[in-house]
């Protein structure tokens, strides 16, 4: 049992997703419902997506923390270009463009210039914030079209548009790091150098990993102003700490090479139900940073705990069969 | 590589005098010497958790809780004021927190071996979820802040000494303690040796986590007395007083020499790129430039100041004999 938790980590989340669900349903009445799963879907678009695409990035063995202010950057573009009387399909263009080069510009910081990643995308996201403050000149967009709030508007079957396109991201992204060249960005972040010596293009690799993290931000921002109806200058603020911790929590690994999307989904979905669980048991908003902070700490101590128990136990057995006379190949790689 | 790291702080001192000059042709005001060192009390905070911010980097680690742990101090001297402790133990209270927050950093982090940024990640969350909850406790909703503090707390964060503002006063004697305990103490050199190899400064018998404790301990302790400064001079605590110390504090590290994969970096480079950064952003203000502009620069100098570094490093790549032969 305690194995099983500790290796499938995802199975695992997904318990403890539905046992606090569960739970709340209990002590709320009107909590288990579908109306409740399409609030809980459509609240947590915007730090899906975020998730997403920082995901790709940690599984190559970086990290990039300027999401939150792409997303503050392309909503920007999007609501000025829109306002500017642009057409709307023109205008999502744009605001997706401004994040492919946001995003190439953090690849570039990397993956050309070698500057690590956590240094250099610390600097865009101010830098960032600062070009969307100067873009607007610190005042909010407001008045935003009625077809672009259609996007974010629940419509049919409880689904979003919006919501139905990060679906089909999930599925794409799921399909695409399953495929070969999919694998290469796992075989970058675990072994740097040997994937360099089996002749993979690993900073082409790299760089292409955050420009999909500025396009995905890209989209979580045209899906907040959708949801919204409005850009604010805060637009974003600390999304990506959000993210990361959600991606962690869901057993993607900070050194690389480890992750899957199924755990990032459910990842996010169970930080965006306890967010929403908190408003049906009528906990103050409050709360949630302590009650999310804790339960991320909890969850990394008895996860951590769990996995140094495991390996000191793998390598006891190792040194059981090592005094046996020679290790037995084909067990020791079932151990590893 | 002494040379290097001597030749890098005269580089910054250059660039901080350039900086002076170029601000003081803009707006001639900005060099009286009253608004150059009133003006440090805007910024040296993030000086304060900026040092020992340096050793938790060099010694390997990354911890960006301090932000929320100035804030959750903030909060607890507060409301130990509040509910009438006398002033002393009140800042004790304060400290305290600080301490603790370290050590419970660095537990976790050694208790899983899990990366510092993540477990300190959570902590950020957790410890500004506790101020927010805490400054609830006294009735003090939300971000309004906790007041009422005796008149000579709120005196001090005027008060000047030897001619310098009390803030200034206090970051230089506090980091000037730190740099004699980072380059000329035994402790200072466990350090650099835990930051360069932890592995192999723990086979040889080094006291690995006590010294990566005392570093999360001095930043927690750091981020108190930067909160008890904050408090003193708005006269008010409230939670989100460190939140706008997070990027320019790491900034400054960086910026100073520190490695983010450990083993180098120092002091006094992390001191003048605080003023580096502070003056840019005041100058920026006393030149009219809005406050929006000024920030989305100090992210441009960081990029700039990494693109810089790592592009002479390839630029030396390229051509390896030629910088040979100057050396």
């Amino acid at each position: 049992m305690l194995e099983w938790i500790a290796r499938d980590r995802v199975a695992t989340l997904f318990m403890v997703t539905v046992g606090v669900i569960l739970a709340v349903g209990a002590a709320s009445p009107g909590f288990l419902s579908l109306g409740t799963a399409s609030i809980v879907w459509s609240n947590g678009l915007v730090l899906m997506l975020v998730a997403l695409g920082i995901f790709p990035v940690i599984l190559t063995r970086n990290i990039d923390v300027s999401g939150g202010s792409v997303l503050g950057l392309s909503a920007v573009t999007l609501g000025l270009s829109v306002n500017a009387g642009f057409a709307m399909p023109i205008a999502i263009a744009m605001a997706m463009g401004a994040g492919i080069a946001a995003g190439a510009l953090n690849g570039f910081l990397v993956a050309v210039l070698g500057a690590p990643s956590i240094v250099a995308t610390l600097g865009t996201l101010g830098l960032f914030r600062g070009a969307m403050l100067i873009a607007t000149g610190g005042e909010w967009i407001e008045g935003l079209p009625e077809n672009l709030k259609a996007l974010g508007a629940r419509s049919f079957a409880g689904l979003s548009v919006m919501g139905v396109v990060t679906a089909s991201i999930i599925i794409l992204l799921w399909v695409f790091l399953r495929s070969r060249r999919g694998r290469w960005f796992m075989v970058v972040g675990d072994n740097r150098e040997a994937a360099r010596h089996l002749g993979l293009p690993v900073k082409r690799i790299e760089f292409l990993a955050f420009v999909w993290a500025g396009a995905a931000a890209s989209v979580a921002g045209i899906t907040f102003a959708s949801q919204i109806g409005f850009v604010p200058n805060q637009a974003g603020t600390g999304i990506e700490l959000r993210a990361i911790a959600a991606l962690v929590l869901g057993g993607v690994s900070l050194l690389g090479g480890v992750g899957s999307v199924a755990g990032v989904v459910i990842g996010v979905i169970f930080f965006t139900s306890i967010d929403t669980s908190l408003v049906f048991l009528k906990i103050p908003a409050y709360w949630n940073d302590l009650i999310g902070g804790a339960m991320l700490l909890t969850v990394l101590l008895i996860d951590g705990r769990l996995r140094i128990a495991l390996e000191a136990r793998d390598r006891a057995a190792r040194y059981r069969r090592g005094e046996q006379g020679g290790p037995d190949l084909k067990n020791a790689e079932d151990a590893a | 590589m002494k040379k290097y790291l001597m030749r890098w702080e005269v580089l910054l001192l250059g660039l901080l005098a350039i900086e002076l000059v170029v601000f003081g042709l803009i707006n001639p005001r900005f060099l009286y010497p009253s608004s150059l060192l009133y003006g440090t009390s805007d910024f040296v905070q993030v000086g304060i958790v900026a040092v020992p911010l340096t050793f938790v980097i060099i010694a390997g680690g990354i911890d960006v809780s301090f932000a929320s742990t100035v804030g959750l101090c903030a909060i607890t001297f507060g409301i130990a004021n509040f509910f009438g402790m006398p002033l002393a133990v009140s800042i004790l209270i304060g400290c305290a927190t600080g301490a603790l927050a370290g050590v419970l950093n660095a537990t976790i982090i050694q208790l899983t071996r899990l990366q510092p940024l993540v477990v300190t990640l959570g902590s950020l969350y957790m410890f500004s979820g506790a101020a927010t909850v805490l400054s609830g406790v006294v009735g003090a909703n939300g971000y309004e802040g906790i007041g009422g503090f005796p008149a000579g707390f709120t005196a001090l964060g005027y008060a000047s000494i030897f001619g310098l503002p009390m803030p200034l006063f206090v970051f230089l004697c506090f980091s000037a303690v730190l740099l004699v305990l980072l380059h000329a103490t035994r402790f200072g050199r466990l350090v650099f040796q835990i930051g360069q190899n932890e592995n192999a400064a723990r086979h040889s018998g080094m006291p690995v986590f006590r010294v990566q404790l005392i570093t999360y301990v001095m930043t927690g302790c750091a981020a108190a007395l930067a909160g008890l400064l904050l408090s003193a001079y708005f006269g008010s605590a409230r939670v989100d007083l460190g939140s706008a110390t997070l990027l320019p504090a790491i900034t400054a590290a960086v910026l100073g020499g520190a490695s983010i994969y450990g083993g180098k970096g120092s002091v006094l480079g992390t001191i003048i790129a605080t003023f580096i950064i502070g003056y840019l952003q005041q100058g920026l203000q006393m030149s009219g430039v809005p406050s929006q502009i000024s920030s989305a620069l100090s992210g441009a100098l960081l990029v700039l100041v990494v693109a810089l570094r790592h592009g002479v490093a390839l630029l030396r790549d390229f051509f390896p004999g030629r910088l040979r032969q100057s050396n």
